[in-house]
C-alpha cells in the first residue's frame, strides 16, 4: 500500500498552515544561563579540554602564563614584579577565552538538556496490565515490561511503552510527544496507525498491544539520549574542521617555538607570556571555542522544529543534499482532494450519477468520501436505499475502489477507473467509450477521476480536485536556486501527475509509482553521486528510508519507518523536510561563515602583536593602529580574541540567516560579509579596547 | 603492562628524561632553575605538537 493511498484513507494529523499548528512546548530555558556558566568552570578539566585541540593549546598557555604570574623569574632570572602585573593580565584574558569557549559549548548543551527534561517528564512509570500466556491480566510496573510481552490499555491509561496495536481501536493523546492537541486514531492491523509511543495517553475504548521495546529503549529514550548528546559523535564536516584547525594550530606553534631563537638573533628577546600571547592570537581560536556550539545548535534547531535527528552528521547530510524524493499527497498537495465535479457517461444525467456517488459514498468518512456527499446532496441527491439496512466496503489497495451493498443485492462503486471497468464487466456489464475521454480530461485538469457504478452499470466521472500547497511552488524555486533537484512520487496517472508537477514546479515526477520505485529513484541519483533525502511513514517505506542519505519519518508512521530513518517528525508533516533541508545547510553555512571569519581575524591581530614584539627592530611601521605600548597592544589583541567569542554565540546557537542562493553566491557573500568584516572588525575592536586599556591606566 | 604503555605514565617520564637533557643548552645563559625550566618547556611543547599530530592523525578520537 503506497504512502499517498494510505493517507488519503487514513486521515490523521491536521495539516494546516504552520503558524496555526502547535508544536511541542518549548522547554524552559530559565536557569540555563546559570548552568551554562557553572559548566564551563567544569569543562576547565584537563580531561575534557583535551577534545578541543585549539582551546588545549589555548589552556596549555593559560597554564604556562598562571605560573609565570606567580613566579615571573621561572623561566627569566632578569624579570620583575613589573611583569607579573603584565602576566596577570594575559593570564586572566586567556582564562576568559577558555570560559567564553566553555560557556557556548555549555549554553548549547544545556537547551538541548532543558528538552530531554521535558522529554522525560513524559516518562513516568506507570501500572501496565499483562497479558499472560493463560489469558489472565496481571498488573506490572511499566519498567518490567520486555518486549514481545502483550499489554492491555484502556481509555485514561497511559501508553506503558512502544508498542505495536495487534486488537482495538482507540482514539490516542499524543500532545505529550507532538504537542498537537487532536486525538490520533491507533487500529490494529493498520500500517500508519498500528504503532503507538510510551508516555502517550489513550482517551477513549481500549487497545491490545505487543511491546516493541525493552525499557530504556524505546523511541522517547533515544530522543533523550540524542537530545542530551550522549550519542553525539563528530560529523565528517566537524573532523574534517579539526583537522585544519589542528594544522594550523600545529603550523603556528612551530612557528612560534622557532621565534625565540631569531628574535635573540636581532636582540630583540620575546618574554615567553608574550609568545604565548602571540600563539594564542595567531590560532583560530575563534572557531575552535564555537565549533561544537555549533554542531550541537544545529541539533537544537532541528529539534526545536518537532524533528528529532539520530546524529549530527544526518543533521549536516541535509545541508548537502542534491535531491529530494517528495510524495505528492500531504507534501505538494492539501492532503484533503476534495469533489469539485460530476461527469456524466452514456445519456445518464448529472442527477443519477451524484445519486450513484452518494450510495457509493455513503459509508466512506475520509475527507474525500465526505465532500461527494456533499457535492452530491448539493445537487439534490438523494440516497437511494436505507443506509441501516446496507453494509460498506472500504477501500483497499488490492481493489482500489470502495463502496456500498444494499439489501436488495444492488452494489454501488467508486474507485480508480480501471479498477471500475474491471468490476464493470466482471458483472457483464459493458464500459462506455466516453468514460475514457472523461477520465482524460479530469487528468488533464490535474485532479483524480473516480468512476462510479452501479452493478455492471457506468455512470459517470467524479472529478477530485487536488489543491497544491499554496506557495509550494516558491519554495521548490528556492530549492532551484539552491541546487536541489525535486522529484514527486504519486500513485496518480502519469497525466494527472505531469499536470501536478507542471503546476507545483517540480524537476521531475513518477506516476502510478510503487514503494519499489521510491528505492530505484533514489539509487539512481545515489549512483549519479548525489545525496537523497525523503519522507515516509509506512514499513513499506522503510527501505528507501534507510537507503535515503536523509530519511524523515513521520512520527504517525510504524516503528519500522521510525527506525530506518535517521530523523523522525514528531509532527508527522512531510513539507518539514524542505525545512530540515534549510537548516541542514544553515548549519554548514553558519559554520563556514565562523571559520572565514575566524581566520580572517588574524590578519589584525599581526598588525597589533608583531609591531609589539619587534618595537626594536624597525617593525613599528605596521603599527597601522597607532596602539599606545607594546604591552598595551599585546593585551588589546588577546582582550579582543576572548571578547569576540561571546559576541558571536547568539550567531553560533542561532545560525546564519539562511538566503536560497546557489553555492557560489553564497562563498562570495560570505567571503565579503564575513571574511571582510573578520579582517576590518579587529582593526576597529582592538583599536576600541587600546584606548579603553590607556584611559583605566592598566598596563 | 596497560599501565605501563598509558600515556600518563610516559609523558611525566619523558618530560623529565628530555628536560635532563635539554638542560644543559640553556645553561650557558640561565641560572639552574631557568635552564632547567626553558628545558622542560620545550619538552612540553614538543609533546603539545605530538598531541596535535595525534589529532590530525585520528581527528575522530577527540
Amino acid at each position: 500500500m503506497t504512502t499517498t493511498t494510505l493517507r488519503a484513507f487514513f486521515p490523521r494529523m491536521p495539516r494546516g498552515p504552520r503558524q496555526q499548528r502547535r508544536y511541542t512546548e518549548r522547554p524552559r530555558q530559565k536557569g540555563l544561563v546559570q548552568r551554562a556558566i557553572v559548566e564551563s568552570f567544569r569543562k576547565l578539566d584537563p580531561r575534557l579540554a583535551v577534545a578541543n585541540p585549539v582551546m588545549f593549546v589555548v589552556w596549555c598557555g593559560t597554564a604556562l602564563c598562571l605560573l609565570l604570574t606567580l613566579e615571573p623569574r621561572l623561566l627569566d632570572a632578569q624579570a620583575g614584579g613589573r611583569e607579573r602585573g603584565f602576566n596577570a593580565l594575559i593570564s586572566l584574558t586567556l582564562l576568559a577565552t577558555l570560559l567564553f569557549a566553555n560557556f557556548a559549548e555549555a549554553l548549547a548543551e544545556g537547551r538541548g538538556k532543558a528538552q530531554a527534561d521535558a522529554l522525560r517528564r513524559t516518562q513516568a512509570r506507570t501500572e501496565a496490565r499483562r497479558q499472560l500466556a493463560d489469558g489472565s491480566i496481571e498488573r506490572v510496573d511499566s519498567s518490567a515490561l520486555r518486549k514481545g510481552d502483550l499489554v492491555l490499555v484502556q481509555a485514561g491509561d497511559v501508553i506503558p511503552a512502544d508498542g505495536e496495536v495487534i486488537a482495538g481501536v482507540a482514539s490516542v493523546d499524543e500532545s505529550a510527544i507532538t504537542g498537537e492537541s487532536a486525538p490520533v486514531l491507533k487500529e490494529a492491523g493498520s500500517d500508519v496507525a498500528g504503532s503507538v509511543t510510551g508516555g502517550t495517553r489513550i482517551l477513549s475504548d481500549q487497545l491490545t498491544l505487543r511491546i516493541s521495546a525493552d525499557p530504556g529503549k524505546g523511541f522517547i529514550d533515544r530522543m533523550i539520549a540524542l537530545v542530551e548528546g550522549a550519542e553525539r559523535s563528530k560529523t565528517p564536516n566537524e573532523i574534517a574542521l579539526t583537522v585544519l584547525l589542528a594544522v594550523l594550530t600545529q603550523v603556528f606553534l612551530i612557528a612560534v617555538a622557532t621565534l625565540p631563537p631569531v628574535a635573540g638573533f636581532i636582540g630583540q628577546a620575546p618574554s615567553v607570556v608574550t609568545l604565548v600571547a602571540l600563539l594564542v592570537a595567531l590560532i583560530p581560536t575563534t572557531i575552535g571555542g564555537l565549533l561544537s556550539a555549533i554542531g550541537i545548535a544545529g541539533m537544537d534547531r532541528v529539534a526545536q522544529f518537532n524533528v528529532i535527528a539520530t546524529s549530527g552528521r544526518a543533521v549536516e547530510a541535509c545541508g548537502d543534499v542534491n535531491t529530494l524524493v517528495l510524495d505528492k499527497t500531504g507534501t505538494i498537495t492539501l492532503g484533503n482532494r476534495l469533489a469539485e465535479e460530476f461527469l456524466t457517461v452514456d445519456g445518464h444525467s448529472s442527477a443519477e450519477l451524484a445519486e450513484a456517488a452518494l450510495g457509493a459514498s455513503c459509508f466512506d468518512q475520509t475527507p474525500e468520501g465526505r465532500s461527494i456527499v456533499r457535492l452530491a446532496e448539493k445537487l439534490g441527491a438523494v440516497l437511494p436505499f436505507d443506509q441501516t439496512q446496507a453494509s460498506g466496503l472500504e477501500f483497499s489497495a488490492r481493489t482500489r475502489m470502495s463502496g456500498s451493498d444494499t439489501p436488495e443485492g444492488l452494489e454501488y462503486r467508486k474507485g480508480a477507473v480501471d479498477a471500475i471497468k474491471g468490476f464493470v464487466r466482471s458483472r457483464g456489464g459493458t464500459v462506455p467509450e466516453r468514460l475514457d475521454a472523461c477520465f482524460e480530461q479530469v487528468s488533464r485538469l490535474g485532479g483524480t477521476p473516480l468512476a462510479v457504478c452501479r452493478g455492471g452499470e457506468v455512470f459517470g466521472v467524479i472529478y477530485l480536485k487536488d489543491i497544491i500547497k499554496p506557495g509550494i511552488r516558491e519554495r521548490f524555486d528556492q530549492l532551484r536556486r539552491m541546487g536541489i533537484r525535486t522529484v514527486m512520487l504519486t500513485g496518480d496517472n502519469p497525466i494527472t501527475a505531469s499536470v501536478i508537477a507542471r503546476e507545483a514546479g517540480v524537476d521531475d515526477f513518477i506516476a502510478e509509482a510503487t514503494p519499489e520505485d521510491k528505492i530505484a529513484v533514489i539509487q539512481q541519483e545515489q549512483k549519479l553521486g548525489k545525496l537523497v533525502a525523503m519522507t515516509g511513514d509506512g514499513s513499506n517505506d522503510a527501505p528507501a528510508l534507510a537507503q535515503a542519505n536523509v530519511g524523515v519519518a513521520m512520527n504517525s508512521g510504524t516503528q519500522a519507518a521510525k527506525e530506518a530513518a535517521n530523523m523522525v517528525d514528531l509532527d508527522s508533516d512531510p513539507t518539514k523536510l524542505i525545512d530540515i533541508v534549510t537548516i541542514g545547510k544553515q548549519l554548514l553555512i553558519t559554520r563556514g561563515a565562523l571559520t572565514t571569519f575566524s581566520i580572517a581575524n588574524d590578519i589584525a591581530k599581526y598588525f597589533a602583536i608583531l609591531p609589539a614584539l619587534f618595537a626594536g627592530a624597525g617593525l613599528e611601521a605596521l603599527n597601522v593602529m597607532k596602539l599606545a605600548s607594546p604591552q598595551s597592544a599585546i593585551l588589546s589583541a588577546m582582550v579582543f580574541n576572548a571578547l569576540i567569542i561571546p559576541a558571536l554565540v547568539p550567531l553560533a546557537l542561532k545560525g546564519v540567516k539562511f538566503r536560497p542562493l546557489s553555492a557560489e553566491q553564497l562563498l562570495r557573500r560570505n567571503l565579503l560579509l564575513y571574511g571582510a568584516g573578520g579582517v576590518v572588525a579587529p582593526f576597529i575592536g582592538i583599536k576600541l579596547i587600546d584606548l579603553a586599556i590607556g584611559a583605566l591606566r592598566l598596563v | 603492562m596497560a599501565r605501563a604503555l598509558h600515556i600518563r605514565f610516559w609523558l611525566p617520564l619523558l618530560l623529565v628524561a628530555g628536560t635532563l637533557l635539554l638542560a644543559p643548552l640553556f645553561r650557558s645563559s640561565q641560572p639552574p632553575l631557568q635552564s632547567h625550566m626553558l628545558a622542560l618547556l620545550l619538552c612540553a611543547t614538543v609533546a603539545l605538537s605530538g598531541y596535535l599530530f595525534a589529532v590530525i592523525c585520528q581527528p575522530e578520537k577527540f
